[in-house]
């Protein structure tokens, strides 16, 4: 069974540079872990955006749960103007946090599901942190993620960074575009890095039913809601 | 008044209340049967599939569309791993069937019917997402009337067609299905569609072309429903943008006698346990007991006798 949709209130929406932190009031439900994922859908439903959004959430614990969003449409537009979110989830499966040093890559958006990630991998080794963004106002959630960021801006390639902190005794954990991961993949299998992608697909359930969400992982289509969000980078390249 | 009797029936199938899903829209192994009174399979073919290639689906106006293209794990895993695991859900089990020739669906009605689980059979002629096969035979009255017939010599399970509303005359292929012998049929599978990138101008999805779902189609969904009872008086599973209790007892009163929902599960999968208790109070309302005795009640010749 899915996990049961909670109501839960806005307590605070906050511009961050060009994105837009959601943050939620905990009712106390399972919030799950780092990488897992949530259908969110402003109450009342708007009536142009039918379908909930698939988001992870930046951060969750002391009684909030927090999503960075980038206001792209009539969805994300009505979850900043909320006054309750549907939430339901957590659903898929999350990072799997491996022992030692880290790195964390994000490109854009796909930075909002690391700061939890780095509060969870900081007690048990070194984390660093590299960030691609394409303006600076979009830069402006570095600070959530990790001040001590590398940050480059486009046309700068994330990449750069990467390879600069490779070869390394490390995991690597990304987050962003399509052709990001499949760079940030390709770079790590050069140099036999282990390495979690997080990736994103249209989804309209979140749990399984709509088959929407295909992702080449195992050499097939699959569900991403299923076997992702988050997968080992090896399993898309093969 | 004793409280609203929520039982339904379709063709001798007994069920604990009127609700299905839609083919295709909710995986039971993964997500349970969320309340509802059966669950209907996705569409299973001769060979396996992997569906179409990302993206495959796009929202639009109270709704979406999409081209998941009949991903599905074929006939032989579905009849060894699949069905003994949904003959576990405790709700009776309608296998959805596609092919490309009459022969393939021949082949797998006769296979799944004769297996303990199924309860019924649905014939899907009508999948926009392929290029051809299921689509073109639902479109022709001929091919329809044919195939049933085919089909219905393969089992004894009830059979039910699957119909698309992307028709001239829906009534027509609603007449042939069941001229050919079937039992009852589904209506309406999706709206042929299209979706175009908002920053590309191109086709969105990657099958191209795709089914339109969700409340957008109600209104297309009941007048076919409607002509389709009127013209073989057949009991309907009806669906097409089902999204509350009113909206149940619409699809009702247009001559279903099951309502199925599809993508309002995506949106919202405590929507049938929410659903049921309300289509309870609506039946007071109208001073029905039993879910049967709304079934076609928008019908001239039923209403005046069941209102008298």
């Amino acid at each position: 069974m899915p996990p049961p949709t909670r109501s839960l209130e806005v307590a605070a929406v906050e511009a961050v540079g060009a994105y837009t932190l959601l943050r939620l009031r905990d009712d106390g439900g399972d919030n799950g872990a780092p990488g897992q994922f949530f259908m969110l859908r402003a109450e009342p439903a708007p009536a142009d955006a039918y379908l909930p959004r698939a988001i992870s959430a930046a951060w969750a614990g002391d009684g909030e749960v927090a999503f960075l969003l980038d206001i792209r449409g009539s969805g994300t537009r009505a979850l900043a103007a909320a006054r309750t979110v549907s939430v339901l989830g957590p659903l898929g499966r999350g990072f799997t946090l491996a022992p030692g040093p880290s790195i964390l890559v994000g490109g854009g958006i796909g930075a909002a599901v690391l700061p939890w990630l780095r509060r969870r991998l900081a007690p048990t080794g070194e984390v660093r942190t590299v960030l691609g963004f394409r303006s600076e106002a979009h830069a402006v959630c570095a600070g959530l993620v990790d001040p001590a960021a590398a940050v480059v801006l486009d046309p700068v390639l994330v990449t750069e960074p990467l390879a600069r902190l490779l070869p390394a005794e490390a995991t690597v954990y990304a987050c962003g575009p399509d052709r990001m991961l499949e760079a940030v993949a390709a770079l790590c299998a050069e140099h036999d890095v282990p390495c979690q992608l997080a990736m994103e697909a249209a989804m309209a359930c979140g749990f399984g039913a709509c088959y929407g969400c295909a992702v080449r992982i195992d050499g097939t289509w699959k569900r991403l809601c299923i076997e992702g969000p988050v997968v080992e980078a090896a399993r898309v390249l093969a | 008044m004793s409280s609203p009797d929520l039982r339904a029936e379709l063709c001798g199938i007994a069920l604990a209340n009127p609700l299905v899903n839609g083919s295709g829209t909710l995986d039971a192994l993964a997500a349970g049967t969320l309340g509802l009174g059966a669950f209907v399979t996705k569409t299973v073919t001769l060979h396996p599939r992997e569906g179409n290639p990302p993206v495959r689906i796009a929202e639009t106006p109270a709704g979406m569309v999409n081209s998941i293209g009949l991903a599905n794990p074929g006939l032989d895993a579905f009849c060894t791993d699949h069905l003994p695991r949904l003959g576990d859900l405790g709700v009776p089990v309608i296998a959805s069937v596609g092919g490309w020739s009459p022969a393939e669906y021949a082949t797998a009605v006769a296979r799944i019917g004769a297996h303990p689980a199924v309860a019924a059979i649905e014939l899907n002629v009508s999948c926009p997402n392929v290029e051809s096969g299921c689509i073109s035979i639902g479109t022709d009255a001929g091919e329809t009337r044919a195939l049933v017939e085919r089909c219905r010599a393969e089992t004894d399970v009830p059979v039910l067609a699957k119909l698309s509303p992307s028709v001239a005359d829906v009534a027509a292929i609603a007449t042939a299905a069941a001229e050919g012998g079937a039992h009852g049929l589904v209506l309406i599978n999706t709206v042929r569609g299209i979706a175009i990138d908002r920053d590309r101008l191109e086709p969105l999805l990657g099958g191209g072309g795709g089914g339109l779902s969700g409340p957008a189609i109600k209104p297309v969904a009941l007048h076919a429903i409607f002509h389709a009872r009127a013209a073989t008086g057949l009991p309907i599973i009806g669906m097409g943008g089902v999204a509350s209790a009113q909206d149940c007892v619409e699809f009702l009163a247009a001559g279903a006698s099951l309502v199925g929902i599809g993508t309002s599960l995506f949106a919202d999968p405590g929507l049938p346990e929410r659903v049921l208790p309300e289509l309870g109070g609506l039946m007071r309302q109208h001073g029905v007991e039993a879910i049967g005795d709304l079934t076609g009640v928008a019908h001239p010749q039923v209403s005046s006798s069941t209102r008298a």
